[in-house]
């Protein structure tokens, strides 16, 4: 009877059910780090060989940069999609 | 409720069943000999368990409102996870397609440098009489490493 008692009292308790929401995964291309710039090697240089280092290195900063948008494009995205589900 | 996942909906009902016809048998049935002589005592139990059986089917309404509410919200999750995918795909093509173009914007620079600029006369003339001097090169390449902390 006691233990009748307590089932009847703890008969209330309530119980989570757990709906979890995954983080999303990032964009593979996204996840590669950005490469160093390149150096200018040897003592005596011709200026078109320097010229050739710079411009290689423009490339590899837009590169760069391609991927900072990337991550604020993913963040947007994702947010919104995040705050879609309500 | 946990009670609710242990006991089988058809329990509840009958729980509740009981209760109902208990209570009819305790206040309605009294002129039958047999609940004539138990009368007191069926009515205080019937009544218990009704009470009972209404908490329970309560619980139960509400339990299955939750569920159907969960279904929807993993429903939206499956959708929002397809969403998230299908947009990753698409972040990820335009990064690939935006970075083909900027490192064949650099080949073809430097290639025209090879092909054309070393070529021309002003420019040969300048390398032969003015190599970069080492300070610039040094300076250059300082600015290209990076500035971590030591």
């Amino acid at each position: 009877m006691k233990y009748l008692l307590l089932l009847l009292l703890l008969a209330g308790c309530s119980t989570t059910v757990p709906v979890v929401q995954k983080f999303p995964n990032a964009t593979p291309e996204l996840m590669k780090s950005c490469e160093n710039l390149k150096k200018v090697e040897g003592d005596k240089v011709a200026i078109t060989e320097m010229l050739k280092v710079i411009v290689y290195n423009y490339s590899l900063y837009y590169e760069c940069s391609t991927k900072v948008d990337g991550w604020q494009d993913w963040y947007n995205e994702q947010k919104k999609i995040f705050e879609s589900v309500k | 409720m946990w009670i609710l996942s242990i006991l089988p909906d058809a329990a509840i009902h009958i729980i509740f069943g009981l209760g109902i016809l208990g209570t009819i048998a305790g206040f309605v049935l009294g002129f039958i000999p047999l609940v004539k002589t138990y009368k007191l005592a069926i009515q205080v139990i019937s009544l218990l368990v009704l009470v009972f059986g209404v908490y329970l089917e309560g619980g139960l309404a509400d339990y299955k409102t939750w569920e159907l509410r969960v279904k929807e919200m993993e429903a939206k999750i499956a959708h929002s996870e397809t969403k998230s995918s299908e947009k990753n795909i698409e972040i990820q093509e335009k990064i690939v397609e935006k970075t083909k173009v900027i490192r064949e914007k650099g080949r073809d620079i430097i290639q025209y440098v090879d092909k054309e600029i070393v070529k021309k006369e002003e420019v040969i003339k300048y390398i032969e009489n003015c190599p970069v001097p080492k300070d610039v090169i040094d300076t250059l390449n300082k600015a290209a490493e990076k500035g971590d902390k030591k």
